[in-house]
């Protein structure tokens, strides 16, 4: 859209919707609006976190060192989930197989980083095993599967969990709101889920989650 | 990575890392609220959205594009962006004839339009190649906005860079964290200035 075809529009608007362009959406009273609710979601966030560390302050400590075990013994960790999730398990894999510093580089794949596998998989079989498929060529007894949702209803991180559990994998399930049906299986050892009602705060405490699993379990690996 | 002191578990070490950069993005509220309301002029003149980043980073510019691509929120417009991490041919290929640095400026120079947006990802500030990317689209008058951690680094104070939210922990991971926040509110937020389009006609430098 062109400057002047914005404008054009915008005055049509104006016209139809006069109660729109009153004084109180003028620029100064947005900006405020979008301050506040800044300041407001960093608020939200932290105290996400608190009750994230309240509720599974055992839990993280504990999967972290069933992680380091399972490194430790030769395991390979298979990160996976979709959207905004697929770059979260991307996030997680590379953190643990090329961390900056000093600290233990450790095997570790996202399941979504090949296109052409995730596509032919789609195409020829489903969507829904796209993720089970590759534990299914790749997971070995005492690897990790981590999968990410802010739902925890994912299809193919249900069919995923299944599969790694059928082979003996460390099952590790990072989901949001109530778990949705992540929360009724009784394939995921360990299971994460962050209550709030925003999509986007959940992400955010799930990252955290993998970032302390990730230092917990290189602290673990360390004093082995 | 600090040891945890005596007497408190390292994970609590590691969640409390977190409560002060996060305090901070609230202090730079300001800055928020006028890159929103550029970005939102941007994609109402019909800008596109271009994000870029190393390591980690990479993976965030991916979250960005789908982020605006494909709301989370129903009833929100679809915005076009895109990843420039994504097309690891054009990035392993520029990486591999140019070198490393030239990945995102190559991109920008060949996809951009004046209108569109530039958003650098840079969590300690010095990505050569995150630099150059912003240097050409400030250059092209592309929109420039930074997500930079540490003290900000080198570009944070570049001249290219218009608008910049610095995340202020030497914590790679705190600083992926606090960025992931700060693209989230660009994103809701962006919206919040299409309801009231009377406001668009012009930008604001921060």
């Amino acid at each position: 859209m062109t400057r002047d075809r914005a404008t054009e529009d915008t005055d049509a608007m104006e016209s139809l919707y006069p109660f729109l362009y009153s004084k109180e959406t003028d620029l100064a009273s947005v900006l405020e609006q979008v301050r506040q609710s800044t300041v407001d979601k960093a608020r939200e966030i932290t105290s996400l976190r608190a009750t994230v560390l309240e509720r599974d302050r055992s839990k993280l400590t504990e999967c972290a060192h069933a992680m380091a075990a399972s490194f430790a013994a030769g395991g390979r960790l298979l990160a996976f989930g979709n959207g905004g999730s697929s770059t979260d398990a991307q996030d997680m894999a590379s953190l643990f197989l090329s961390p900056a510093g000093n600290e233990h580089p450790l095997p570790a794949i996202g399941l979504t980083n090949d296109i052409a596998v995730v596509t032919a998989l789609g195409n020829d079989i489903g969507f829904e095993i796209v993720f089970a498929r590759q534990i299914a060529a790749w997971g070995r007894q005492g690897d990790i599967a981590v999968g990410l949702s802010t739902s925890g209803n994912s299809a193919n991180l249900l069919w995923a969990f299944d599969k790694a559990r059928e082979r003996g994998m460390v099952t590790i399930g990072i989901a949001g709101y109530d778990g949705g049906k992540m929360a009724e299986l009784d394939s995921i050892d360990h299971l994460f889920v962050v209550p709030s009602p925003s999509v986007h705060r959940i992400q955010e405490a799930q990252t955290t989650v993998y970032h302390a699993l990730w230092e917990l379990a290189q602290a673990a690996l360390t004093t082995r | 990575m600090s040891r945890p002191e005596h007497g408190t578990e390292l994970i609590d070490t590691v969640f409390g890392r977190r409560a002060e950069p996060v305090q901070d993005l609230g202090d730079q509220a300001d800055t928020v609220a006028r890159t929103c309301h550029a970005m939102a002029a941007r994609f109402h003149q019909g800008g596109k959205l271009l994000v870029f980043g190393n390591g980690g980073a990479s993976t965030d510019a991916q979250h960005v594009a789908v982020e605006f691509v494909h709301p989370v929120i129903v009833g929100k417009r679809a915005l076009p962006a895109l990843s420039l991490t994504s097309d690891i041919a054009t990035v392993t290929g520029v990486a591999n004839r140019a070198g490393l640095p030239e990945v995102f400026a190559h991109q920008i120079r060949h996809l951009s339009h004046p209108t569109d947006i530039a958003l650098g990802i840079s969590s300690d500030g010095s990505c050569e190649n995150v630099l150059r990317g912003l240097r050409c689209a400030a250059e092209r008058g592309l929109l420039t906005v930074a997500l930079t951690g540490g003290d900000g680094g080198q570009i944070a104070r570049d001249a290219s860079v218009e608008h910049v939210l610095v995340a202020r922990s030497d914590d790679p991971r705190v600083v992926k964290e606090v960025h992931v926040t700060a693209y989230h509110i660009l994103w809701e937020l962006v919206h919040v200035f299409f309801e009231h389009p009377g406001v668009l006609q012009r930008e604001m430098k921060s």
